[in-house]
């Protein structure tokens, strides 16, 4: 045991040897991996962070339809029925005028609301709620047919906005997940290459070491270090390039979300992300080594 | 200790370096190899230390046959040998001393005996003070000294050095013969290949003449 841990000792003080020898490459290849790894980073930032403000808005499309005042009761009552049938919508609610003035004057708080007017100038309402999986395009068809019927006042689709966030946020972690994919190859590539190349100017000492007696292990233990080192400092550059960037832009993205009447800001990455981060580089980095030493240096023997 | 039975060694190309040779050298033993370059010196040193392997026959060190070795235990059989080599293989990214740990590093060997025992070898072929150097800018014999102290840094109870005078004055080699000679008093078994056999002729000890892969009388 005692043994063991002198061989690492002495592979982790050959591969620091090995990384300040060429510090200028080295650092450049850590840069590299902590850019690919920032990307995926800081956009699942910004996708966690404007997903939660997401769930508060209502995603479920709501389509609320005032009717005329002067609309005859039967004509309400048959559209009622209509939209019932309605497989798209799971919700259909009739709000007639007095439970609308009841609902405001209990929102704003004011007894006699209407003061000096003699009747409720307020209209019947039909409010629908559509499933979430109803298709988008369907709904505005169902509001503009909706808009035309002639005991419709107005027809109107509510929280539109939120489901093109919706959208838009899915469609980010579809590029999410397509940048991971891409940026983990990368990375493999990257250790591979930067690993094949060291096999490749280590040849010497690798040959005559294998002639005079190392063992495999012996030989491939640096170049894991060195992946390892690679994978963890990768990760750790990557958060820190993220968290650069998000205290940077934070400020302007503040300023747009109060124009929306929003509090906004992007969330840093915490202790269990960044952990993730660099346990992932590291796994990839150690997978890319994997890959170059056995395709590389199996030919010593 | 190492046995050649009916060893034949055909390069890829097909050309046999050594052919059917049958041979024993004991514990303990001085052995010289001679022959013209081309001869199979190398290559029969190679086969001892399990570096080439016979395409017929076997070659047993301590009663193991080299080549029916795994992988994983080669490795452990390489380390009862010192190998000089004909190129030397030194490395010259690194000083005289860490050349010479190297066989000391593999093994996991550290700290201040292993320091001591780099000092001693580096002492032992009279290197002593040019530790810190860069084995290019040794002499070509100094360097040769630097491959002997490698070779012996571990302790090894077999020692195969390759042409190790080639290339030396006849004073140098006479030097480099007489430590090896002196690993010899102290119970080291050597083999020692040359293509010059005059200075063998000193030593007085058993050699064998390799032809075209073939001993001659
Ligand atoms: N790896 C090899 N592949 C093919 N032929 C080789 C190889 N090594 C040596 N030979 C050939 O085998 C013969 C013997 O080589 P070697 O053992 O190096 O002789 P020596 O050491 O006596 O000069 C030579 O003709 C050489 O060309
Ligand atoms: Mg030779």
């Amino acid at each position: 045991m005692k043994h063991w841990f002198r061989l690492h000792g002495l592979a982790i003080a050959r591969t620091l040897k090995a990384l300040l020898r060429h510090p200028v490459s080295n650092g450049m290849n850590l840069l590299v991996i902590g850019i690919a790894a920032a990307f995926p980073l800081g956009l699942y930032m910004v996708i966690s962070s404007v997903g939660g403000i997401a769930q508060k808005l209502p995603v479920e499309p709501q389509i609320s339809v005032f009717l005329k005042t002067d609309a005859p009761a039967e004509a309400g009552q048959a559209l009622l029925k209509q939209l019932q049938g309605n497989p798209d919508l799971q919700e259909v609610r009739f709000v007639p005028r007095d439970q609308a003035l009841k609902d405001m004057q209990a929102a704003v708080g004011v007894e006699d609301l209407l003061g000096g007017l003699d009747s409720n100038p307020l209209p019947d309402a039909i409010v629908l709620k559509a499933r979430l999986d109803a298709p988008a395009l369907q709904l505005e068809a169902l509001q503009r047919q909706l808009a035309g019927n002639p005991a419709v006042d107005s027809a109107q689709l509510d929280s539109a906005w939120a489901q093109r966030l919706q959208h838009l946020l899915n469609l980010g972690r579809n590029v999410l997940q397509a940048t991971v994919v891409l940026l983990a190859a990368a990375l493999v590539l990257l250790t591979g290459n930067a690993i094949r190349m060291q096999i490749l100017t280590r040849h010497d000492e690798i040959e005559v070491a294998k002639l005079i007696g190392a063992t495999d292990s012996f030989i491939r233990r640096p170049f894991f270090y060195f992946a390892l080192s690679q994978g963890l400092l990768g990760g750790l550059i990557a958060c820190g390039i993220v968290v650069g960037g998000i205290v940077w832009l934070n400020p302007a993205v503040a300023d747009l979300a109060q124009a929306y009447g929003q509090q906004f800001s992007l969330r840093l990455p915490g202790p269990l992300e960044v952990g993730a981060v660099c346990a992932v580089t590291l796994l990839l980095c150690v997978l890319g080594a994997w890959l170059a030493v056995r395709k590389h240096l199996h030919k010593y023997h | 200790m190492i046995q050649f039975q009916q060893v034949t060694k055909r390069y890829a190309g097909g050309f046999e370096a050594v052919k059917n040779l049958s041979f024993e050298i004991q514990s303990g033993e001085l052995l010289f190899l001679a022959g013209h370059s081309g001869a199979g010196k190398s290559t029969l040193l190679k086969l001892i230390a399990g570096i080439e392997k016979p395409t017929a026959g076997a070659v047993l060190v301590n009663n193991q046959n080299v080549a029916r070795l795994s992988r994983a235990s080669l490795p452990y059989v390489r380390r009862h040998f010192g190998l000089i080599f004909q190129d030397h293989k030194i490395l010259f990214d690194r000083s005289v001393y860490e050349n010479v740990k190297l066989p000391l590093d593999i093994t996991g060997f550290n700290g201040m005996e292993a320091k001591r025992r780099v000092l001693a070898a580096l002492d032992k072929v009279g290197l002593s003070g040019k530790e810190k150097l860069n084995p290019i800018s040794l002499s070509g014999g100094e360097q040769q000294r630097l491959c002997i102290a490698r070779a012996v840094v571990h302790r090894p109870a077999i020692l195969l050095a390759d042409e190790p005078t080639a290339n030396l004055d006849r004073d140098n080699a006479h030097d480099i013969l007489e430590l090896f000679k002196s690993f010899h008093q102290v119970g080291v078994t050597l083999v020692i290949s040359a293509h010059d056999e005059t200075l063998m002729a000193d030593y007085g000890r058993r050699i064998l003449r390799l032809k075209n892969g073939q001993f001659t009388a």
